[in-house]
């Protein structure tokens, strides 16, 4: 424990948040990999208070702390020291193959009990702005000896019938994500806790509210109540006006904020909002090998949803250093590009237990109307130009041919459904005229596509001023 | 403390603890595992970087194409639509 209080000492006195907070860690150091086990030799449930009250009071006129304080993290201490006991514990059991002993449960209520100790202490002012950071490990570990004990409790419950001695009836009506459910509630109120400290800035803990926000996402996201997210969206909007820039922020705090409110507003169909935060998460995130699966994971949305805004594609220098977004996305947009419409729907299909899983089915699904509209545009420009009437310039004024028979649209989707083919015969196909009519009216109503149709001469008359905007035609 | 985690942040313990699991587990623990781990944001293991970190080295290279393509005539999909929208012609007159 000497170790762990020397190493309290300097943080202090030299106000070194990350140095504080690695102390409350409840994993080693780089430089000490022996650290738990040391602290667990060091003392024992009856001499920790002793002991640690001693290592604050010795040379406590070097940092000078207040009784009250001193007797904050005293407690903070202790129960760090007990979390150390019941975690050693529970990883030794792991690593012994003794799966169903090793007791998540006692590690995570531990834990929390050092959470409620930090908790407490931010409440009653005994613990300044800068080491706000401690709540950063709180809520991490929190939120990963919740999940470990859930995971227990999953596999306890499975084994309950041979290892039922061991177990009271508690256990078989816990739900399987109990003790997230509740690390989200702890999570919860240090998220209050962040956001409505009312200390001036650079002496605040609203520098914590988007790592603490960024944590509460993940949970939610974890525990699918993803909807939940939009409950700490407002807060944070609500009190917007007092909190520092946003761009002052870590950028990994940037990054990932980013991506959780661009997921966000993607399942909520909101595409352009998500646009602007994967993109502003994808530009932020380095190019880095720790990075690696994030970045995927920022375009594996972030493509969908260009697809949908600004129509365009990834090209293959993007996805080169991602083969899972290669795969994923590779085929489905060279169908797009070409018009292939019986190429994307069975792209769709190939791929739809991964899109499902991203939760990005639907909104690829919506890709086909540009995969329509790439169709449509390839018979506008197979269609050539008007003859050229004396008086008219050379070729930059050529005029393209704008009234297009809806027999040649009928056609191109033919060809794009490959409907000749499931049919066994040229033809008429299998689609009918309406079909098309209805495929045209819904690219005209989504201005894809400029135009109108005339049943009358079963035309349609397209315009002469960018029949399909934003592609250069 | 098992020793392929020290010196690890703690997000990456339990990945590698989850792993030593699978060895006993394989049957039920491994696809669970997968399957949340896969898709989760990870903890960046830094906190804070420098603007330049995040200029992209490839950043120069075209990264976005539009959807559409003029010039891919040559393919059997481009030749099929050409030949079907000849033959609507022809049948026109």
């Amino acid at each position: 424990m000497d170790t762990v209080l020397y190493e309290f000492r300097t943080a202090i006195r030299t106000s070194n948040a990350s140095l504080l907070a690695s102390t409350i860690t409840p994993a080693p150091p780089a430089h000490d990999p022996g650290r738990l086990y040391a602290i667990l030799r060091s003392t024992n449930s009856y001499s920790i208070e002793a002991d640690v009250r001693y290592g604050l009071m010795q040379n406590n006129r070097e940092i000078s702390l207040t009784k009250a304080r001193s007797a904050a993290w005293l407690d903070v201490y202790i129960a760090y020291y007990k979390v150390v006991v019941v975690l050693l514990d529970a990883e030794e059991k792991t690593n012994q193959g003794k799966l169903l002993e090793a007791d998540w449960n006692r590690v995570y209520e531990a834990w929390k009990e050092l959470v409620t100790t930090l908790i407490k202490g931010f409440n009653a002012g005994h613990f300044e702005g800068w080491t706000t950071p401690c709540l950063y490990v709180a809520v991490r570990c929190l939120r990963e000896f919740a999940i470990k004990a859930d995971e227990a409790n999953t596999r306890t419950k499975g084994a309950i019938t041979f290892n039922s001695g061991l177990q009271d009836d508690v256990v078989g009506a816990l739900d399987k994500n109990d003790k997230l459910e509740d690390a989200a509630r702890v999570i919860n109120r240090i998220f209050g806790l962040c956001i409505s400290d009312r200390a001036s800035l650079d002496e605040s803990r609203k520098w914590g509210v988007y790592y603490i926000t960024n944590m509460m996402f993940k949970t939610y996201f974890k525990l699918n109540s993803i909807s939940l997210s939009k409950n700490i969206l407002r807060s944070l909007n609500a009190t917007a006006s007092d909190l520092p820039n946003f761009a002052l922020f870590p950028k990994s705090h940037q990054v990932t904020f980013n991506y959780y409110v661009g997921v966000v507003s993607f399942l909520d169909e909101d595409y352009t909002r998500a646009e602007s935060h994967l993109a502003a998460a994808h530009r932020l995130c380095p190019a880095v090998p720790f990075a690696h699966k994030n970045r995927a994971l920022i375009l594996t949305y972030l493509i969908p949803c260009r697809l949908l805004t600004t129509h365009v594609l990834p090209t293959p220098s993007l996805l080169a250093p991602y083969p899972g977004l290669q795969q994923l996305f590779g085929p489905l947009s060279a169908c797009v590009r070409r018009g292939d419409l019986a190429g994307f729907d069975a792209a769709l299909v190939a791929g739809e237990a991964d899109f499902v899983k991203r939760r990005i089915y639907l909104t690829l699904e919506r890709g086909r109307d540009v995969a329509v509209r790439n169709l449509f545009r390839k018979v506008f420009l197979a269609g050539g130009f008007e003859p050229v009437k004396d008086g008219q310039g050379g070729e930059a004024e050529r005029l393209r041919r704008t009234r297009i028979p809806l027999a040649e649209f009928a056609a191109a989707v033919r060809v794009g459904t490959r409907a000749d083919a499931r049919e066994g015969g040229a033809g008429e196909g299998g689609l009918e005229q309406d079909e098309v009519e209805c495929m045209l009216a819904n690219l005209i109503y989504k201005n894809l596509m400029k135009g109108y149709i005339s049943r009358a001469h079963g035309m349609v008359v397209l315009s002469k001023a960018g029949a399909f905007p934003g592609t250069g035609v | 403390m098992s020793g392929a985690a020290q010196g690890e942040p703690n997000t990456t313990k339990a990945v590698v603890n989850d792993a030593k699991n699978g060895e006993t587990m394989k049957d039920q623990q491994k696809p669970a595992v997968t399957l949340g781990e896969d898709d989760e944001f990870e903890d960046f293991p830094v906190e804070d970087w420098a603007e330049e970190d995040t200029e992209d080295p490839g950043a120069n290279q075209h990264l976005w194409e539009e959807s559409w393509d003029d010039d891919d005539t040559s393919d059997d999909f481009a030749k099929l639509l050409k030949e079907e929208l000849r033959k609507v012609d022809s049948s026109k007159r």
